[in-house]
């Protein structure tokens, strides 16, 4: 396993609240993670930090050995090489196929390449058929299956997954929980949070432990 | 009552006979009115929307100067106009002063601020994931911003409709800039104004239905995007 990510004394501040304060923290690739914690307990923060959607108040980020500077246009091509699903994902109005390619297009590529992901994505959440439905008509299970295959389209090196199997029918977490503890063996990286006491042990991966921004235990 | 009744008649007649008089005013004020509406969309669509996503310490200035200006005196912004389009002026070598283009200039002042703030709270109500939603998908800055433009689209349109409601309805900037001549830079409402203070009351009367249809017809549109 090579080290993917490192966190040296990263900090998240919003006013005079400590989000974040992480001493070290190493990610390896290819490998899953759940990340526990109770409710503001910083794991939704940590997660944009990862995704590069939120820069750290103070503290360095290390991404396959480079340092990020978030003030530089590189940051934006390090995000390509992420994924965040937020627990409520947001699907873009119009078809699932729209939702499914948006990534692809935004990285300009189209034709048959674009449909051909679009199709094998849809067939891991078990949503053959969909692609020409209506997002915003599909149920929560629905969504957040649909909101799987687009991260899952644009093969990212690194999924980060903010409570993917919360609030959906357990038939649609078992399949979920498939594909993603599947990943790994693809080389993806994951990072999940959950608040299921048994996902550590059940899904054999890292384990990492937040309590009030610092982490508090680390499995890795 | 009679009076009125009796001009009221006589303007549905104006309308119906389609009065070349009515029928200029009503053309030249749609024409100038979608001129500066298309302009005011170029302009204040982007600034409501850099200023609804900019994080800048700077943002409560702008949003204040957005409102102050969305309530500038359409005469005020006449008078600005003019300084800049008259003879004396630095434009005044184009020779704008008096034209429908004037009016549009104008028009695009008065609705640009107009456009601006409301695009400014469609993107304030916009749901917020949409932006990281985006850029973890690999969006770039612009490409996020024009999806998320998309996604609120029909606050994109409310801001383009009541930038022309602002801009149809009002009097000053087409009196001051346009001059009110007729078959030329005569608008519905410079010729309401006109014609009443010579005691056309029935002219008047004609162009204030038709003028109110159009409103009628923007509110309408307006509900229904709002509904949507």
């Amino acid at each position: 396993m090579t080290e993917l990510y490192r966190l040296r004394s990263v900090t998240m501040r919003y006013g005079s609240n400590v989000a974040v304060d992480i001493d070290s923290l190493a990610i390896d690739s290819g490998r899953l993670y759940t990340l526990t914690g109770a409710n503001g307990a910083g794991k939704s923060t940590l997660l944009g930090i990862l995704a590069f959607l939120t820069p750290p108040t103070s503290g360095e980020v290390f991404y396959g050995g480079e340092r990020i500077d978030w003030k530089n246009d590189i940051v934006r091509l390090r995000r390509r090489k992420v994924t965040l699903l937020h627990q409520s994902p947001y699907l873009f109005g119009g078809t699932v196929f729209r939702n499914v390619a948006y990534g692809l297009s935004a990285r300009g590529i189209g034709g048959d390449a674009v449909a051909s992901a679009v199709d094998r994505a849809l067939r891991t959440v078990a949503l053959e058929g969909f692609r020409d439905r209506d997002a915003r008509e599909l149920s929560g299970g629905e969504a957040q299956r649909v909101a799987m295959a687009r991260a899952l389209a644009l093969a990212p090196e690194v999924l980060l997954l903010d409570e993917p199997l919360a609030n959906i029918d357990r038939e649609t977490a078992g399949l979920l929980e498939a594909v993603i503890a599947s990943l790994p063996s693809r080389g993806t990286t994951v990072v999940m949070t959950t608040h299921d006491p048994d996902h550590p042990a059940r899904l054999s991966g890292g384990s990492i432990v937040l309590e009030g921004g610092k982490v508090a235990h680390a499995d890795l | 009552m009679d009076f009125l009744v009796s001009s009221f008649a006589a303007a549905l007649r104006l309308i119906v006979s389609f009065s070349p008089d009515v029928v200029d005013a009503v053309r030249t004020s749609l024409s100038v009115s979608a001129g500066a509406t298309v302009c005011a969309a170029v302009f204040g669509v982007p600034a409501g929307l850099a200023v609804g996503l900019s994080g800048s310490r700077w943002k409560g200035v702008a949003v204040t100067g957005l409102n102050t200006l969305m309530a500038a005196p359409t005469v005020v912004v006449g008078l600005l106009v003019y300084g800049f389009l008259s003879r004396q002026g630095p434009l005044g070598a184009l020779g704008l002063l008096f034209t429908p283009t004037a009016i549009v200039i104008g028009g695009t002042l008065l609705a640009s601020p107009i456009v601006a703030n409301y695009m400014l709270a469609s993107v304030r109500g916009a749901d917020p994931r949409i932006l990281p939603t985006a850029l973890t998908l690999g969006a770039g800055p612009v490409r996020a911003a024009a999806t998320l433009v998309g996604e609120i689209r029909f606050g994109v349109f409310a801001a383009v409709i009541a930038g022309f409601g602002r801009v149809v309805a009002e009097v000053g900037v087409a009196m001051m800039l346009g001059g009110n001549i007729r078959g030329y830079t005569r608008t519905m409402t410079t010729a309401i104004a006109l014609e009443t203070s010579k005691g056309e009351f029935s002219f008047g009367m004609a162009l204030g239905i038709v003028l109110m249809t159009v409103a009628l017809i923007v509110n309408l549109f307006l509900s229904l995007l709002q509904r949507r």
